[in-house]
């Protein structure tokens, strides 16, 4: 069918029967799924749903042409008719359906934060709302955090009688808000404040396996949450994409039709002209450089990676002297006017470092030429998470060794630290929104117009916001209210964000690779920033001792023990056996690991051939489709030159049956019109000879006489010919006529 | 104006709910921005049917390379003028929403891309593709040998039965392997 007809009933009333029998085998929110998605004009899609739905109901008794019928009936009394079957048969079905619809509008009205992401999403493009989707999803995760905290280990707490006192000396100081110390150290915001009782009452709540299982369910349910995101989007935006992925059709099929800015427009086809005269020029490109210019380019890669590893590396080194410089200033007794204040050093200079260092970065990068624009944005992010890896594991490193040697209570002295490292990055992100944003503008705009408005730097602005929720997971464990701070950090980010961008910055000039980059962020979420906030808090859970004199694990060996001591606790139980197997046998047990690693390394094995099988078998397939095509061609091809080499004798073929034709038609009007005559003069005779072989008959046997032989000898002789002549024509036709060639 | 007239009967948005992939707020702003179109005295009009050039009049299509045959594409007149009922107004803000499958987008962007609507889209399409969305002026236009090259790569990669024309099945092999493309192809009011 030609696209181009609109017409699906006109055109080809067998396809839309074929496709209302179809429809009327599915159910019915099917059906309004299957129309909806039929890609033809609105009143096409209502007559396809009012026949369907009208030949559900009268099947049995509408058929062939009643059914057209019908159907005009119904279209003239539609008001009167519809409604009648509505509220027959549809009536139930079609209200539960609106009510449907309506709370799917309603839950919609209810989303957060939906218009001014369709506004932004109109106006910047998919690429910038990437950034704000990825900031609302990391709060929807903070905000689950935070209620399942609250609910099950901070209610409880505050219920029971044993809830943390705030000893009389200790008065609100305006500074805890930064520090986290002071004031806050005594409430329920950090570990040390939370009990190891078990609450006899209605219910034994255990708060020892309460703040146990809900911190690590949560990291569980987290971790889940990310494969399954992270593998969905690698199977849409990563695997299916090609290795020309720099194509023209892709630079083609981009095009955003949803920008309405003249200028905008403009600027994008300036661009898209640009890239695709670098499309076609990249492959000369690559030919023409000379050995030495290779070698040129490599030294500057070696170069340029040298120093930004170097940069990292030594950052993290002066964020571990640094510490510890801080910790022998707290030891000694001499300066300190404020020592409290003294603590918001290191998280400072962390924060300094994040933001100035990738700066560092993008200068290098501008000196190295990159083959494509990809690789020039995943090495500078290989930097920037490189640089932020390295001063999260350094800090890390000296929370986990030698925060305990040097406190009773070290979990929330590390609460504390990260605490404050969450409020001063905090800060340090408006600042850089300032910065970044409405300085670059300012310079662009007033100082230096050649720069230009500032674009909105999607992948800086993303590794930000990773990275403190990153700190967010490490905290969860020593501070189980941390997720507060980080709902309202997120929260007021997003309007910063929002506003920064709609003053500030222009729509991004190239149309980059959104779905992509989505997909490169995600695992970047998951791979080195969750996974290492989890080996974290694993950790501590492991081999750390708890303190002793505070928190919910005081005086156990490590935090893991409790599962040992509930496992003992539920072996006295007889009816839970079960669980204790299981514990034993399975999840303390080395070998079923080494069974599960096993199985699943040969699952991946077959999945990996099946995969190059696919592959090997696409390539046959398409060269299978080229090769029919060509049959295809070649067989027209021949079908015409026949057609052009026979003309005369299809001629010749024609006259011949035409004359046939005509002199058997000539001899059957004679012997009709003899026939008719004979009839005509005979009729009395026959009717006379009728009516006395009847009285005849009554007394004698039947004695055919020889006129009455003729006569029947004719008249089965009329017969025939009659009958020969209505399937003459159509046997003459099928002589006559050949088939049309194919166009 | 707030007349009744303009107001949507009940049934018909529950119809335009079900048969499109536009929510009920989408459908009415439709509604209310397509009345903005009319004539004052075409709105007591029962169907009425507004000419291409002042749906081109509406800024988010006004800048679009593609406005006139996306107009042409979704006309259901009789003569192809381009002109468009409310329901064809619907169809196109439906193929265009976030909610329409991919088969739909694709569909509908091959027609769209089809500008002497013959079912494939031979050369002579393509080349009036690549200038629309590179520029009409003639400092901004491709030189005839870069065009020719550009054409011939674009049909190495995608003109698998090599007939030398893009028909929709190839087409959407193409569609399929840039998942940007469900992002990008998108009007929303």
């Amino acid at each position: 069918m030609v696209p181009s007809k609109n017409r699906l009933a006109v055109s080809c009333p067998t396809e839309e029967q074929n496709l209302i029998k179809e429809l009327v085998a599915l159910s019915t929110t099917e059906q309004i799924r299957k129309i909806r998605e039929l890609p033809v004009s609105f009143e096409e899609k209502k007559h396809v749903r009012l026949v369907e739905s009208s030949k559900g109901f009268f099947s049995k008794y509408v058929t062939g042409q009643y059914f057209a019928l019908y159907l005009s009936f119904i279209q003239k009394c539609k008001e009167d008719v519809y409604l009648w079957v509505l509220l027959c048969c549809f009536l139930p079905l079609q209200s539960i359906r609106r009510f449907g619809y309506n709370i799917k509008s309603a839950r919609q009205t209810l989303q957060l934060w939906q218009g001014i992401m369709k506004e932004i999403g109109g106006k910047f493009g998919s690429s910038v709302l990437n950034y704000f989707v990825l900031l609302k999803w990391l709060l929807l995760f903070n905000i689950f955090s935070f209620l399942v905290n609250f609910g099950f280990i901070t209610i409880p707490l505050l219920v029971s009688d044993l809830s943390p006192n705030v000893s009389p000396n200790v008065s609100f100081r305006g500074l805890e808000l930064l520090t986290g110390a002071g004031y806050f150290n005594h409430t329920i915001m950090y570990y040390g404040s939370y009990s190891n009782e078990t609450f006899r009452g209605l219910v034994d709540y255990d708060m020892q396996l309460a703040y146990f299982f809900t911190i690590s369910v949560y990291m569980v349910l987290c971790g889940l949450v990310l494969i399954f995101s992270m593998a969905s989007s690698f199977k849409k935006n990563y695997a299916l994409a090609d290795q020309a992925s720099n194509s023209a059709w892709q630079l083609l099929c981009s095009w955003d039709f949803s920008i309405t800015n003249e200028k905008a427009v403009n600027q994008r086809k300036n661009n898209l002209r640009i890239q695709l005269m670098e499309s076609l020029s990249e492959k000369a490109h690559r030919e023409r450089q000379t050995t030495s210019e290779q070698l040129k380019q490599y030294g500057i890669y070696f170069g340029s990676w040298l120093l930004s590893t170097g940069l990292a590396v030594g950052c993290g080194a002066s964020i571990f002297f640094l510490c510890q410089y801080e910790d022998e200033v707290r030891k000694s007794t001499y300066c300190c006017r404020n020592p409290e204040a003294e603590t918001l050093l290191v998280p400072f200079v962390v924060s300094l470092m994040n933001m100035v260092i990738p700066l560092f970065f993008s200068l290098f990068n501008k000196f190295e030429q990159y083959s494509s624009q990809r690789k020039q944005i995943y090495a500078l992010l290989f930097r920037n998470v490189l640089l932020r890896i390295s001063i999260l594991g350094v800090l890390c490193y000296y929370w986990m060794n030698m925060v305990p040697q040097k406190f009773t209570c070290w979990e929330p002295i590390v609460g504390q630290a990260l605490y404050r490292l969450v409020i001063v990055d905090f800060i340090f992100l408006m600042l850089g929104s300032l910065f970044g944003e409405f300085l670059s503008n300012v310079i662009g705009t007033r100082i230096q117009p050649r720069l230009g408005v500032p674009e909105f730097d999607v992948a800086r602005n993303v590794l930000e916001i990773i990275y403190a929720q990153t700190l967010a997971w490490i905290g969860i464990y020593f501070s189980p209210l941390l997720p507060v701070i980080q709902i309202l950090k997120f929260f007021i980010l997003f309007y910063l964000k929002k506003v920064s961008l709609t003053h500030n910055c222009q729509p991004p000039r190239r149309s980059g690779r959104a779905a992509q980059m989505k997909t490169i962020f995600i695992f970047l979420l998951f791979i080195p920033f969750f996974v290492g906030a989890v080996s974290i808090v694993a950790y501590t859970a492991w081999s750390l001792t708890p303190s002793e004199h505070c928190g919910p694990f005081r005086g156990l060996n490590s935090t893991f023990s409790v599962i040992g001591e509930w496992i003992n606790d539920v072996d006295k139980v007889s009816s839970t056996e079960w669980v204790v197997w299981i514990y034993q046998n399975v999840i303390r047990s080395e070998v079923f690991y080494f069974l599960i690693t096993l199985i699943i390394l040969v699952i991946i094995y077959i999945f990996w051939q099946l995969i190059q099988g696919r592959k090997e078998l696409i390539v046959l397939l398409r060269k299978q489709i080229a090769n029919e095509g060509k049959d295809k061609s070649f067989l027209l091809d021949k079908l015409q030159d026949l057609q052009k080499s026979c003309p005369k004798v299809n001629k010749k073929q024609k006259k011949r049956t035409t004359v046939c034709f005509a002199r058997f038609y000539s001899k059957f009007i004679c012997l009709q019109f003899f026939c008719c005559c004979c009839c005509f003069c005979t009729l009395p005779n026959v009717l006379f000879f009728f009516s006395t072989q009847a009285d005849a008959q009554l007394s004698a046997p039947l004695e055919i006489s020889p006129t009455q032989t003729r006569w029947f000898r004719f008249y089965s002789l009329a017969s025939s010919w009659r009958k020969r002549r209505d399937a003459a024509p159509v046997a003459f036709q099928s002589r006559r006529t050949f088939p049309p060639p194919a166009p | 104006m707030g007349t009744t007239a303009s107001q949507l009967p009940k049934d018909s948005l529950s119809e335009y709910q079900e048969l499109t992939f536009l929510t009920k707020q989408e459908i009415l702003l439709a509604h209310r921005r397509f009345t903005e179109l009319l004539g004052r005295d075409e709105r007591n009009h029962p169907n009425p049917r507004v000419p291409m050039q002042v749906i081109l009049t509406l800024p988010e299509l006004k800048s679009n390379p593609f406005k006139t045959r996306i107009c042409q594409v979704f006309s259901t007149s009789e003569d192809k003028d381009g002109s468009l009922t409310f329901e064809d107004f619907l169809d196109l803000l439906s193929a265009f929403s976030d909610s329409a499958t991919l088969e739909i987008k694709s569909h509908y962007a091959f027609r769209i891309f089809d500008f002497d609507d013959d079912g494939t889209l031979d050369h002579s399409d393509l080349e009036k593709l690549v200038n629309c969305l590179t520029g009409e002026t003639e400092d901004t236009r491709l030189t005839s040998e870069e065009m020719r090259q550009l054409i011939n790569n674009i049909l190495d990669e995608s003109d698998i039965d090599k007939d030398g024309t893009v028909n929709l099945s190839e087409f959407q092999h193409v569609i399929s392997r840039s998942p940007d493309f469900v992002s990008s192809f998108k009007i929303v009011l």
